[in-house]
């Protein structure tokens, strides 16, 4: 092949055929390499979110991670203790106590009773609290994991660790290295896209959606609900798409000319790079915009268009799995029920957090389900750690409100579709609920699972790192493994 | 096409021959190790006994008693029987591990051993030399004797040289590598000029180089790297993240790099400037390097863990800064590769260990840095003489205590929560819920004559692994005698002396009504005592009883967990020497010498920055190995020390922060002068002599010239004395800068990461120059330099950080159109265009940005508000420039690339401008804008 010849590669070839074309090329004359020998993957420098195959057939293909920061307390939701209820307004044992560090309590708490009445529902007879009747009209869909620890019990480091494997900021997350993997299947939208609400973003701030050591094209682009939902997104204030079409065209023949002139590769990929932007202005646009929505579908979310709710997100999270991305992260805000002020107390703000999630949550696996969508998608619930069976003594006095401190030792995240079993409980904690004791899951364990749906040998998936193969699942702390029990 | 991707995607790997001639261990056998044997046989695991890490292992009798390796006997060493096996169990690598060795690889390893298996240390732990210079055919290339080394290996691989740059690309490109900031157009056309006069002459280019070193703008520039691996933020960090004023730091390197301070004192300055005698105030701020550590302010967390993470962060960005070392695999065991014992870490830690700074809200501890200079060290005088007069007047009660105290058991007691009770010998026991603000009263018959009270604090365990624990602090004491009628009288306390002064806390203040007083805060880390003395000795009459009245007001971890006193004990003395102190004559003066000094240091003014302020002698922290890096599993007592392998200075006790210091710049680090060297060619080239700027171990990649960077680590240290404005004068006016980056396609596919220099460089701008370009030419930049961070335009409510009430106040004026070394940095938050252009996020030091090439990248210099008001700016620029649409593009062209475009450019441009005016609503300057916002979006522009 001559200079001239490629050179020849005209902006729109270059792109009409990048998924079928050439990037299929690429891929099937690296694809023997990409798995096995030490190393990063190959990647096609100008098509990085090609679409790839992890070590074996994924289970699932789109991942929906709704976290909610701040912890919600698994005693009033999902987590039944009658035993706990029995012994509410006792003194806490010392055994409870002794070695354990709190964020808040001190001395010597009381325990605190579920607050809520539980009913078991479907056929599987899982337990909720009265504080999510539409989501437990799915509970026939939902597969819980009650015996989730950690080893962190302050909501930054905590939720660090929940999406990156460590508490200290600065590592990959879950969904950088889903999209690192596996790539994406939609070339004119970011592969992984990062919603919140709540008012607020999480307490580790981008950091839990950041690529780390990966290239900085796999972290999560985080979107806007106000504004444009990809940040400059929009052309500027007076330019037209048209205008916007001229100038690439005019840009792509400088740079064409410069391509020939200088012979650099990576002049090439620039304009790859700015016809994908040009690309994802019209159909970013067209995904995020819930208005295309019937109205029965806004009636089953319970959405309002224009609003920053997490509705809202659960419906665009839908689309934006419709159009083939990766991994869609989701943050609400507000579930840090400590009852040191009405807003987080359980007795007050929880309430109305339970009430702005639980249409939405039904309605996404529904929704899901009805699309075909929900076998290849995996949709994930939970916080960054559980909250305690003692009710809070901020400061070691007692307090007005209802509420609950951190407690690593034990919270419950539950799953739907993509691969894992439906109507079906994982682990349990003790008679308190205040302890995961059976069949325990670590965030790493967690995510040696999360890896394994989505196709991936955890131990095998690394990145090369000062001298280390880094994988997701933790390499300090070796010993993580899939929760073979939940996968259908 | 599929050759055309392939080539440029797939890169070479490299192959070794095992030839005939001598084998070289470094060269030929370690990355055979490491790739085949070190994850089983290395320094974490070192299975059957055997690591290929450590010689002393390798050629010990393993679990299985034989020897790995015989040197001279390759069929007596194990290793080859096992290489070669061709039973399954008795292979190695084990065949599910890994594919056999081949051929070649067992042929290599049999020779090595036959010759002796000469084991020889990583060469970045071997002296860098100076090799006599190769010789070349073309001779009359090189400028340099770098050129030589670049050229002898061209020849080598059969290539040849590019030819020289055009004087307009080899002008944009040392402008911005030096300043980052493209030339003016007015110098591009001196020096053309000069060029074209006489284009054989070194000396334009020279008055280039020098005229751009000597700029101010060339500190802003180089500081910018500086601040990557300072890990530099105007914030906190973690879940508030709160602003922190550290911005003089950030002028105090713009100002190093101008001056071009030399590296070593430019290192010994920032690591322990502290502790040279009689610091500047320049030397103070300078530390404020290793307080760029994040700080945990969230509620609850805990201040201990935090302050060991900053410490972890500092022994980590030192080592890979200063060593590109991965040293922080050693913080949980040995380094699998490296000969780096799992104690190093902790041994390397010691010398962070003892600073004040213990993830305190309010970052103590600062110190206030006034703008002007010698202000400045007024005020360093003036917190060194406070430090002594404090030290000198604590230093006459706690000798004195040196006595014997009497016991004193209460009689009764009482706590407004939990439950006190009395405990071995006089000690008193608390328990139960003890919350922030519990107060004890106990109270006994008055003993005649008592002058001084003993406070003795104990913590929860005698084993000193298991400190330190949760703080523990008497935050106010009252005194008072009740009489038999009742009637109280409060006791007048005069003075505190405490064992050691450490913390944040004056222990006077536990004679006044607030949180601070005496004891272990935030935590406490062995048994503690103070006195505190009477003016007089205290009368007692028959019934009177004593009252002592105890505050505990202190909380730690961002004022939620309460720090009260949990075992103690009270002692007496009546000793007539305490009440004497209050009297003392001496006393008196330094104490009003000491209130002077205080209220000077309050009057100075400046900002307060956090800075590193080493503890006194008797309040040094116990450094404790860390079983796996797990702080709440400590191990061993160690001492501070410097790794064998690195060759530690020969002095090898009581070494300080100021001892590491000077080692690291010393002849004797191995390390240093390489890593600055290559870092420094990194930044002009693109591309590091060893790519891996932040890795020089065995896993690191391969120095590509490893005579050259030598050469390059002895010039700079040597030579130029860590001159870094010398050592870049050099580079840039070298032959090898300054070819042509113009590549045939016959290069790229031989050499696509340009590894060999055979072409210009041509690297991507740097988030930060993507920004200042465009300043510059859009006529809008502000030069202004030093200060507070600003705020130029970002999209709303990309600030949202969880319990902050932060704002971004956009700036105004020249402020929002400063460099963008300028803009304020969040941690948890940063600038959106920075971060699509690859800026790091400073959470930790950051040794290499790896540049990419994506869609989110052209969103942000094609729309992004700030950018596209550049663009406008640069159209007007343009359109007052002479009388027709080909007048002004030509203008803006040359604006950009510094010569007069090709016809074809800009017949280009003009029919985007002719069409982009065809828009409805659209006029003259919206259609100019958009050729200045395609102009700067240019390939040809966004890089160097």
């Amino acid at each position: 092949m001559n200079h001239q010849l490629l050179l020849h590669q005209t902006r729109r070839h270059f792109l009409r055929d990048c998924s079928s074309g050439l990037g299929a090329l690429w891929l099937a004359s690296t694809a023997s390499r990409a798995w096995g020998a030490s190393g990063p993957l190959k990647k096609d420098p100008a098509h990085p979110l090609l679409p790839a195959n992890g070590h074996f057939q994924a289970r699932a293909k789109h991942v929906i991670y709704l976290h909610m920061a701040g912890s919600p307390s698994q005693l009033e939701l999902f987590d039944y203790k009658p035993e706990l209820k029995r012994l509410d307004g006792r003194d806490c044992p010392m055994s409870m106590l002794a070695g354990k560090q709190f964020a808040f309590i001190q001395g010597v708490p009381q325990l605190l009773g579920p607050q809520y009445e539980f009913k078991q529902h479907g056929q599987s007879g899982q337990w909720f609290s009265d504080r999510l009747p539409h989501l437990a009209r799915m509970t026939d869909d939902l597969c819980f994991i009650k015996s989730m620890h950690t080893d962190q019990f302050n909501h930054g480091p905590a939720q660090l660790l929940m999406h990156t494997g460590s508490q200290n900021p600065g590592l990959p997350c879950a969904g950088a290295w889903a999209t690192y993997g596996l790539g994406s299947d939609n070339q004119n939208l970011p592969g992984f896209i990062v919603l919140t609400s709540g008012g607020k973003n999480p307490d580790a701030g981008k950091s839990v959606w950041g690529s780390g050591f990966l290239p900085s094209v796999y972290q999560g682009v985080q979107c806007r609900s106000q504004g444009d939902p990809v940040l400059f997104l929009s052309n500027p204030e007076g330019v037209t798409r048209s205008q916007r079409r001229l100038t690439l065209d005019a840009l792509a023949e400088l740079n064409q000319r410069t391509a020939a002139e200088v012979g650099d590769p990576e002049t090439l990929t620039r304009i790859a790079q700015y016809e994908m932007a040009f690309n994802m202005q019209a159909s970013a646009t067209d995904a995020f915009n819930i208005q295309q929505e019937p109205a029965h579908i806004h009636a089953l979310y319970g959405t309002q268009p224009g609003q920053e709710s997490f509705a809202n997100n659960c419906l665009l999270a839908r689309r934006l799995v419709e159009r083939g991305v990766r991994y869609i992260q989701l943050f609400d805000w507000g579930w840090d029920s400590h009852g040191a002020s009405k807003s987080e107390a359980l007795n007050g703000g929880f309430i109305d957090k339970c009430r702005s999630v639980d249409q939405a949550l039904a309605a996404l696996i529904a929704d899901l389900k009805q699309r075909g969508l929900l076998d290849d998608t995996l949709v994930i619930w939970g916080g960054e750690f559980g909250r305690t069976s003692m009710q809070e003594n901020r400061g070691g006095k007692k307090m007005a409100l209802t509420g609950r401190d951190h407690n690593p030792l034990a919270f419950t995240v539950w799953m739907a579709g993509g691969g894992v079993k439906p109507g079906y409980t994982h682990g349990s904690t003790d008679d308190l609920g205040y302890e995961a004791v059976v069949d325990k899951v670590s965030p790493h364990d967690f995510h040696a699972t999360l890896l394994h749906l989505l196709g991936f040998d955890h131990t095998r998936f690394s990145y090369p790192v000062a001298g280390v193969n880094m994988r997701l699942s933790n390499v300090t702390k070796p010993g993580s493994k899939v929760v073979k029990e939940i996968v259908a | 096409m599929i050759r055309v991707m392939l080539l440029l995607c797939v890169f070479a790997t490299s192959s070794f021959a095992a030839d005939a001639g001598k084998i070289e261990f470094n060269r030929d056998i370690r990355p055979l190790f490491s790739k085949h044997c070190t994850a089983c046989h290395g320094g974490v695991k070192a299975a059957g006994n055997i690591s290929f890490v450590y010689r002393d292992k390798a050629i010990a009798t393993g679990k299985s008693g034989e020897k790995a390796i015989v040197p001279g006997k390759p069929q007596a060493s194990e290793l080859i029987k096992r290489v070669t096996s061709t039973d399954p169990d008795e292979v190695m690598p084990k065949p599910d591990h890994e594919p056999r060795l081949s051929e070649q690889e067992v042929a290599t390893l049999t020779k090595w051993i036959e010759q002796g298996a000469v084991w020889t240390e990583s060469w970045a732990f071997e002296p860098p030399v100076e090799l006599p210079l190769p010789k070349v055919n073309q001779t009359d290339w090189p400028r340099l004797p770098m050129d030589r080394w670049v050229l002898a290996k061209l020849e080598a691989e059969g290539l040849a040289p590019s030819k020289a740059a055009a004087p307009a690309e080899w002008l944009r490109r040392v402008s911005l590598d030096l300043t980052g900031l493209p030339p003016t157009l007015e110098d591009a056309q001196d020096f053309l000029h000069k060029t074209h006069q006489s284009p054989s002459s070194h000396k334009p280019y020279e008055e280039v180089v020098d005229r751009l070193l000597k700029s101010p703008h060339s500190g802003e520039r180089w500081a910018s790297m500086w601040l990557d691996l300072a890990r530099y933020s105007d914030t906190f960090g973690f879940e508030k993240d709160p602003h922190r004023d550290i911005w003089p730091w950030r002028d105090w390197v713009i100002r190093a790099f101008n001056a071009d301070l030399p590296f070593d004192q430019f290192t010994i300055k920032q690591l322990a400037g502290d502790l040279l005698p009689n610091p500047s105030g320049d030397n103070l701020l300078a530390t404020a390097f290793h307080r760029n550590t994040q700080n945990n302010t969230e509620g609850g967390t805990d201040d201990e863990e935090y302050r060991t993470a900053a410490v972890i962060d500092r022994v980590n960005t030192t080592w890979t800064a200063w060593q590109a070392t991965t040293f922080g695999c050693v913080m949980c065991h040995s380094h699998p590769y490296d000969p780096f014992p799992h104690r190093d870490f902790y041994r390397f830690a010691a010398f962070f260990n003892s600073t004040e700074d213990t993830d305190l809200n309010d970052d103590f501890p600062r110190l206030p840095f006034p703008d002007d200079a010698a202000k400045r060290d007024e005020m360093a005088r003036l917190a060194q003489e406070q430090t002594k007069l404090r030290e000198k007047l604590n230093a006459d009660g706690s000798s004195l205590a040196k006595m014997k105290w009497q016991p004193w058991s209460p009689k009764s007691m009482s706590t407004t929560g939990g439950e006190l009770k009395p405990g071995k010998d006089a000690r008193i026991d608390a328990t139960g819920t003890l919350p922030i603000g519990v107060v004890y009263t106990l109270s006994m018959p008055v003993v005649q004559g008592i002058t001084a009270l003993r406070l003795d604090i104990f913590p929860d365990s005698d084993d000193p692994k298991k400190w330190p624990e949760r703080g523990s602090v008497l935050s106010h004491l009252k005194l008072s005698v009740k009489h038999a009628d009742g009637k109280a009288e409060p006791v007048k306390l005069s003075d505190v002396f405490a064992d050691f002064l450490a913390g944040p806390f004056d222990p006077q203040a536990t004679l006044t009504d607030d949180a601070n007083g005496f004891g272990g805060y935030p935590v406490l880390a062995g048994p503690r005592w103070c006195v505190i003395t009477l003016d007089k000795p205290l009368p007692a009459a028959a019934g009177d009883t004593l009252e002592l009245v105890m505050e505990q007001k202190a909380a730690s971890n961002s004022g939620f967990q309460g720090l009260p006193l949990r075992h103690f004990q009270w002692s007496i003395s009546k000793d007539e020497r305490w009440p004497a102190l209050a009297t003392n004559e001496q006393r008196k003066v330094t104490t009003a010498r000491l209130n002077e000094v205080r209220a000077a240091l309050n009057k100075i003014g400046g900002t307060n920055v956090p800075v590193m302020v080493q503890r006194s002698t008797n309040a040094q922290r116990a450094t404790r190995v860390f079983t796996r890096g797990n702080r709440l599993a400590p191990d061993e007592l160690v001492e501070a020390g410097i790794p064998e392998l690195s060759r530690p200075p020969e002095k090898q006790h009581d070494l300080t922060r100021l001892d590491m210091a000077r080692w690291l710049v010393s002849d004797r680090n191995t390390l240093t002068a390489r890593v600055l060297a290559n870092r420094l060619w990194a930044e002009m080239f693109g591309r590091g002599i060893v790519e891996t700027l932040e890795d020089f171990g065995t896993t690191g990649a391969r120095p590509t010239h490893p005579e050259l960077l030598d050469h390059l680590a002895l010039r700079l240290r040597t030579t130029h004395k860590w001159s870094v404005k010398t050592f870049l004068r050099e580079i840039a006016l070298s032959a090898t800068y300054a070819q042509s980056s113009k590549a045939s396609l016959a290069l790229i596919e031989r050499d696509p990461k340009n590894t060999l220099y055979a072409r210009g460089p041509r690297t991507r701008l740097t988030a930060e120059m993507v920004r200042d370009q465009a300043l510059v030419v859009s006529g809008l930049f502000a030069p202004k330099m030093f200060g507070p961070p600003v705020y130029p335009p970002q999209p709303e409510g990309v600030w949202n950080s969880a319990y902050s009430g932060a704002k971004w106040n956009t700036s105004t004026g020249e402020d929002r159109y400063r460099r963008a070394l300028y803009t304020y940095a969040k941690r948890t938050s940063g600038y959106p265009a920075a971060l699509t252009f690859d800026a790091p996020t400073r959470d930790a030091c950051t040794a290499r940005r790896i540049p990419t090439n994506t869609p989110l990248q052209a969103l942000v210099s094609l729309n992004d508000p700030a950018f596209f008001e550049l663009a406008q700016a640069f159209a007007k620029r343009m359109t007052a420039h002479g009388t027709t649409l080909r007048d002004h593009i030509e203008h803006g062209c040359q604006l950009l690339t510094l010569t007069k475009p090709s016809s074809a450019m800009v017949e280009t441009l003009i029919k985007l401008h002719d069409n982009a005016l065809k828009e409805p609503g659209t006029d003259e300057a919206n259609a100019m804008a958009l050729v200045a916002n395609t102009l700067l979006n240019m390939d040809a522009v966004m890089v160097r």
